[in-house]
């Protein structure tokens, strides 16, 4: 049978040398969210009050929820680009369903006042194209956003997207109706209407659909969103009706407001929302046994908080002969035998060593025993104050862990006792730690981590432990060997003056303050290529250092530092006179001075390589191609010093002229 | 690069090596080869051409050696001439080496062929020379030549390793009581060989010991990253700072081996291949072919959605596609040429963005594997500048964060630089930090306070420690410190569990089994090392220490299991839930005529919730089969009508839907019995045809029988694993 892996592919197929991890057990782990936007006479209109040199502000609140969702399809693109979005337009006049039922033409009949905008799928080009031109292009909202002139029933739009959910996004993990409106109570007249508007509802939450709710208050005219009148039925909410029970992680939106009261417009507070509730939270590990100390198991669920983003990967793209639309070609893999090409099943695969230029095989029991270090734990050893932790012990971002009462009652309070002793103390554990079956045990650090908020109260980072998995002595390399020359005092303090003036702001590093910006240009250029617009032109760059005020506020402090390093440099090589040192060949050489201020670099203070021996200078170099002789160069100077710059010193000699002088082309302002 | 190295192993086979001594299961011979096997076999796994390995067996029963028609080298034999060593050659030795009938042989005579040995292979050429000698020492040894030993061994540059069969040995502590004379005698001048030419002397109990300590590889460093620290911009400030450095690896994971695929290959009979080492001849084979096995390649087909071609899907050549990406699920095609526009460009560079405080950095913020950064090799006055950066940092406590181009093209990353001084070696240490995609804004509520729904701010709750339990869990945690804990060399206080005293458990456990199994290839694998399993538990001296306190921590807490299933929904109804107005749907849904209980049809459009409403009021046995049966008719139909793939989704969720009801309801019965029908009816192809798609799909999602540990009725994990395992009885392979 062939292994078709066109779905879950990356994480079922990992090899199997780890269990893969996996939210619910046995769900797609992924998240589809629906918008269901009200386009009602009073969702259209305008505000008032509005600002109108802020265009932001003058927005009809449909208007700015397109914007929102506009803005969101564009980021989960980026970031979450398996998971699903739709956007389900109700009370409009005009009707219309998923494209299949458009034939039959049934689709505006069972829905009547509901447009599917954008079915429920992973995004496409067109489906952002489209949003674009709705909320850009004036004449376009003008057609389209039309209110009914009867009012659409509530039931119908919760069973649209009951139907939308279960045709698009079956068996999915996370799956959300997103509803905009400022209509606190659809259907006043009619209880029945009501009452059927409910149970479609409970369908949605038998279904598995959570319905968050954003709702619009219009301050202008005077009115308040009330949940209680309408939408209190219709919204679960997993909080027990205990009242000293724990907020919920999430707290209920609180109605945005259409005007632009404290300058914040009604599309700031909405996306605001939004992005509070864009990405589900998704544990890596469920429920791990957390073992504090023989006999006190605990258990946490564990999440990754750092991730290094990459650009995506490429992939393979078909052309078909007779369209000029590309198309995604969708891989599979089959084992097959090298000996006879016939194909393989699973259960028939062995595991074999290269050993000796021949195999070493298990079976796959003995290879399961072999590997077995046990089931999956958390296991604290002991503790060590943090000062034993040295800064470079590290291999990979740290996993979050947080306590959970699914398997244990009174793992909060556990957990919160080791914490808070932890942080007090400045103390880690070290653990033995098997993340999932048969996953690579590692020993690590636990350590505590404070709740941080921003300064408007916002959570930064959450409280909780981290683990930190250590290296151990076989991931711990030399340190190269190092001729040290220690800097004497007049010159460390002459830096630090230097380290004194440029600390960032708050003396922190906040990671939310630096974009990266290859992956930033990344998703410029596939976006414009996507959606047919013009190449950007230049990438900002929010990670390069602000040269300019490194230069007012350090700059006479470097030059004097660099008057200092000179002078206690000469000084140290008059002591060091008879410092020869052999080189590998075995003859002598004499550690050579350096003119203080070398390069092009016009008083630069760089502290360059020796000459002599060790390949050409710059200037050499800038000679030679000043001269256009860099072809009498030889081949290892040119690559010594390609290497030298961080450049690639590869190819023939052509090609190693080719690029030095184009070096020197881009570096000319420089001399 | 590992330099070369060549080593000859000289083995001790007298009868007297057949003797069990000290109460061990096994020969001294068997017992020294556990040594030797190890060390030949860690050469093998290295797999380089350059490690050479000899092997000569003193006291054989016949004689075969350069010097062979002398008498004085008669029982010697040079069972492997310096060279690699691969399996063929290891399973030639494992038959040479056994006990002979002779106790003839002289150790001397031995050591004389291994040194001609190595010279007529090394020459004078740069290579690690050693000699390993393993004997009882109970052979008669011709001490004349001694001297000429010493000085050729030395003269060569050759290290000399004697281990003895229960040797005396005062610094490991070992004596042997009633030691006979010729051993007395031999010890002692294999002592003064060893003083002499400056080798090593020791009893074999300890060279075993040690084969527990696994040996970690050293790698060379590799700068990452050569050309400039800078401040400032050099090319636009004439007040830049700039220090050449150059950057190395740190830390670095050292990954297990990874195993191959293999299958057994079609023109063997299954039992043959099992004794997979089993070749005759010494040829090397490639994939494996001459142990029975064949490779496993991986085939790669690509099939793109095509309305025109049956099931939906074209299939396409991997010749026919080009390079492209997605967005969203829209294909972008990016010419070879222009590839080059998603690159941001970037010239290497390392420069410092500004400085931060020590005592406020988050270690959560560590993102990679860490690097040191040194100055410029040779260039002392780059090494003084730097130094006076790391030592700025240090007095401030301060770290410096900087951006980092390591080469041409390569995107930027941010990286913290921390200082580190000791007395011969300064450096920084680099380590990455996130940028703003990196972070994951997941939000937890605090651990010291609980906020509750009416927005009180409680500092008493059942989720607080109170403060016995606060007391209590601060005196385990100073009462299991392991700070001091361990030993340094001299059996001072040290640190217990340092980095650079745990081994990685994989990577050593498998190069410990493919080792121990190319020697013993009938023999079960060993059980691991005991250092690879030493910090997986708490150590048991300190525990002991620490029991009142962990005690007093398990009392105060009250921790309790969770019961496996608040047992089955039938016994105790859970209610239903209700929206946040605790509006009660359920008496709502009782009113509506289609899905009020009697007559009640699952709607297949909606037929996950009105499954679920129906369970809500069905308790008895028979009304949940006839639940699960409707939704089962509802099933079988969405995967009969299914063009393709298209209705396997809904189908998948509706039965993990039913599964998860019924282990709810504790009862397996109604669920199991689908499942078997739907199996049989899929692999029968009763379904619309060709479904093993499908079926793979129940298995990937772990949708099996519901087990007897998961609620009651269900099967045994075997038949639970047999169940899913069921291939499709007339499979097609392509």
């Amino acid at each position: 049978m062939s292994e078709s892996s066109n779905y879950g592919h990356g994480e079922e197929d990992d090899d199997d040398e780890e269990e893969v991890a996996d939210e619910a057990g046995y769900k797609t782990s992924k998240d589809a969210v629906l918008f269901a936007i009200d386009v009602s006479e009073s969702m259209l209109t305008k505000p008032e009050d509005s600002n109108p040199k802020k265009r932001d502000t003058m927005l009809s609140p449909t208007v700015a929820a397109l914007k929102c969702a506009y803005a969101l399809m564009q980021q989960r693109i980026i970031s979450n680009p398996n998971d699903m979005m739709g956007i389900l337009l109700f009370g409009t006049e005009k009707s219309k369903f998923q494209a299949g039922d458009a034939e039959t033409g049934r689709g505006g009949l069972q829905y009547p006042h509901c447009y599917l905008l954008t079915d429920l799928d992973v995004p496409a080009a067109a489906d952002v194209k489209q949003l674009r031109s709705l909320v850009e292009d004036d004449d376009e909202a003008a057609d389209l956003l039309v209110a009914s002139k009867e009012e659409v029933s509530m039931a119908n739009v919760l069973f649209c997207a009951n139907q939308i959910f279960t045709t698009k996004a079956p068996n999915f993990s996370s799956r959300r109706l997103f509803l905009v409106t400022d209509n606190d109570y659809p259907h006043a007249s009619s209880r029945d209407a009501r009452n059927s508007a409910a149970v479609r509802a409970k369908d949605l939450y038998d279904l598995g659909v959570t319905i968050e709710l954003f709702p619009i208050s219009h301050p202008d005219r005077g009115y308040t969103f009330d949940r209680s009148k309408f939408y209190n039925d219709i919204v679960y909410s997993a909080t027990p009706s205990d009242p000293d029970a724990p907020m919920p992680l999430t707290v209920d939106i609180k109605p945005a407001s259409s005007t632009a009261k404290d300058g914040i417009s009604l599309l700031q507070s909405l996306l605001s929302s939004v992005a509070s509730r864009s990405a589900p939270r998704r544990a890596l590990v469920n429920n791990l046994p957390f073992e504090i100390g023989p006999g006190l198991k605990i258990s946490v669920k564990c999440f990754i908080l750092f991730k290094r983003q990459e650009p995506k990967r490429t992939s393979y793209i078909y052309l078909p002969p007779d369209s000029d639309k590309p198309q995604i070609a969708v891989g599979s893999s089959t084992l097959v035998a090298d000996d006879t090409a016939r194909s393989v099943e699973k259960v028939e695969v062995r595991r074999a060593y290269k050993f000796g230029g021949e195999t070493i095989s298990f079976t796959v029991e003995e290879l399961a025993k072999i590997k077995h270090f046990g089931d999956p734990v958390l296991r604290i050893i002991g503790f060590k104050p943090m000062s034993m932790l040295p800064i470079w012990a590290n291999l990979k971002p740290l996993t979050f862990c947080y306590p959970s009462e699914e398997e244990f009652i009174g793992s909060t309070r556990v957990f919160s006792a080791l914490h808070q002793k932890l942080l007090k103390d400045k103390k880690m554990a070290l653990a033995w730690y098997i993340p999932r079956k048969n996953a690579t045990p590692a020993l690590a650090a636990i350590i505590p981590g404070a709740e941080s908020r921003s300064e408007e109260g916002e959570q930064q980072v959450p409280p909780g432990l981290w683990i930190k998995p250590l290296p151990f002595a076989d991931d711990i390399r030399q340190a190269p060997d190092i001729n040290l020359v220690t800097a004497p005092d007049p010159l460390t303090d002459a830096m630090r003056v230097i380290v004194q003036q440029l600390q960032l702001p708050k003396a922190i590093y906040d990671p939310r303050k630096y974009p990266n910006p290859s992956l930033q240009w990344f998703y410029r250029i596939l976006q414009a290529l996507a959606l047919e617009e013009d190449l950007p032109e230049a990438a900002e760059d929010k990670t390069l250092p602000r040269w300019k005020q490194i230069h007012k506020r350090a700059g006479g402090y470097v030059v004097g530092w660099g008057e200092v390093l000179d002078e206690q440099f000469r000084e140290w090589q008059r002591g060091h006179e008879k410092h020869i040192k052999p080189t590998a060949n075995g003859a002598a050489k004499r550690t050579k001075a350096e003119p203080a201020s070398s390069g092009g670099g016009a008083g630069a203070k760089k502290v360059k390589a020796e000459d002599g021996g060790e390949g050409v200078t710059d200037a050499d170099m800038r000679d030679a191609y000043a001269k256009d002789a860099l072809s009498k160069s030889l081949v290892a100077d040119l690559k010594a010093w390609l290497v030298g710059k961080g450049l690639k010193g590869v190819g023939k000699k052509a090609e190693l002229v080719d690029a030095v002088t184009k070096y020197f082309e881009t570096k000319m302002d420089v001399d | 690069m590992a330099s070369k190295e060549a080593t000859v192993y000289i083995v001790d086979c007298g009868s007297t090596m057949g003797e069990k001594s000290h109460g061990r299961p096994q020969s001294n011979l068997d017992w020294a080869l556990e040594y030797v096997w190890d060390k030949i076999t860690t050469t093998v796994a290295n797999g380089r051409k350059t490690a050479l390995a000899g092997v000569v067996g003193l006291r054989t029963d016949g004689t075969e050696n350069l010097l062979d028609s002398e008498e004085d080298y008669a029982h010697i034999t040079v069972f492997q001439e310096l060279g690699q060593v691969l399996m063929p050659q290891l399973r030639k030795l494992r038959q040479e080496l056994v006990v002979s009938q002779t106790e003839d042989g002289d150790a001397m005579s031995a050591l004389i062929i291994a040194i001609q040995m190595i010279v007529s292979t090394c020459k004078k050429l740069q290579y690690q020379r050693r000699i390993v000698l393993v004997t009882d020492g109970r052979g008669t040894m011709q001490a004349d030549d001694l001297a000429d030993i010493t000085s050729k061994l030395k003269e060569d540059n050759i290290d000399l390793v004697v281990l003895g069969v229960d040797f005396d040995d005062a610094e490991y502590g070992f004596k042997e009581e009633g030691t006979d004379e010729t051993k007395a005698e031999n010890e002692a001048i294999l002592k003064q060989l060893c003083d002499d030419c400056g080798g090593a002397y020791g009893t074999l109990v300890q060279a075993v010991d040690e084969l527990g300590v696994p040996r970690v590889k050293t790698t060379k460093p590799v700068p990452s990253y050569r050309g400039m620290l800078t401040l400032g911009n050099p090319e636009e400030y004439d007040t830049a700072l700039a220090i050449d450095v150059e950057r190395y690896p740190k830390t670095m994971k050292a990954a297990p081996p990874s195993a191959s695929q293999f299958v057994i290959r079609s023109d063997m009979a299954a039992g043959e291949a099992t004794q997979s080492t089993q070749t005759m001849d010494g040829e090397e084979a490639p994939n494996g072919t001459n142990d029975g096995l064949a490779a496993v390649k991986t085939a790669r087909t690509y099939q793109v959605d095509d309305e025109k071609a049956p099931g939906g899907k074209l299939d396409v050549e991997r010749d026919e596609l080009s390079k492209g990406y997605e967005y969203g699920r829209t294909a972008v095609h990016i010419s070879e040429s222009d590839q080059i526009v998603t690159l941001y460009e970037t010239s290497p560079s390392f420069d410092i963005l500004g400085f931060v405080d020590k005592n406020q950095y988050e270690r959560y913020l560590d993102m990679s594997r860490s690097n040191v950064v040194v100055a410029q090799r040779t260039n002392d006055k780059a090494s003084m500048a730097l130094s006076s950066l790391i030592h700025a940092l240090y007095e401030l406590e301060s770290y410096a964060v900087a951006r980092l181009v390591m080469k041409e093209n390569k995107e930027p990353r941010i990286v913290l630089l921390a200082p580190n001084i000791e007395p011969e070696f300064e450096c920084l240490y680099d380590v990455e930090l996130p940028f703003a995609e990196g972070v994951r804004s997941y939000k937890f509520p605090p651990l010291d306070r609980v906020v509750t729904v009416s927005g009180k701010v409680l500092k008493v709750h059942r989720n607080l420690p109170n403060d016995d339990l606060q007391a209590a869990m601060s005196d385990y945690v100073d009462s299991m410190d392991l700070s001091t804990f361990g030993q340094d060399e001299e059996g001072q206080p040290a640190e217990y569990g340092s980095m650079d005293e745990t081994y990685s458990p994989m990577l050593h456990r498998i190069n410990q089994v493919v080792k121990h199994r190319a020697v013993y290839p009938d023999t079960d694998p060993p059980p691991p090392y005991e250092i690879l399993t030493r910090y997986s538990q708490p150590p048991s001296e300190l525990l002991k220490a620490a029991q009142p306190a962990l005690s007093r921590v398990i009392k105060c807490a009250d921790v309790k299991k969770v019961p496996p299933k608040a047992r089955g929904r039938r016994y105790g109804r859970k209610e239903a839930p209700k929206p946040l107005s605790e509006l009660d749907v359920s008496a709502l849904l009782a009113q509506d005529p289609k899905r009020s209980n009697k007559q009640a049809r699952i709607d297949p459009k909606n037929a996950i919730p009105e499954f679920k409403q129906l369970l809500q009021t069905s308790e008895e046995l028979p009304q949940l089969q006839s639940a699960c049966g409707q939704l089962k008719t509802i099933i079988f139909d969405w995967i009969k009508h299914s063009v393709g793939d298209s209705g396997y989704g809904r189908a998948v969720e509706a039965i993990r839907v039913m599964r998860e009801e019924m282990a709810e309801m504790d009862i397996a019965a109604p669920y199991n019995d689908v499942l078997r029908e739907l199996q049989a009816k899929l692999l029968g192809g009763e379904l619309g045809g060709e479904r093993k798609e499908m079926w793979y799909r129940v298995r990937v999602n772990r949708l099996g029988l519901l087990l007897a540990k998961e609620c009651e009725g269900g099967v045994s994990e075997e038949e639970g694993k047999a169940f899913l395992s069921a291939a499709p009885a007339a499979a097609t392979s392509k």
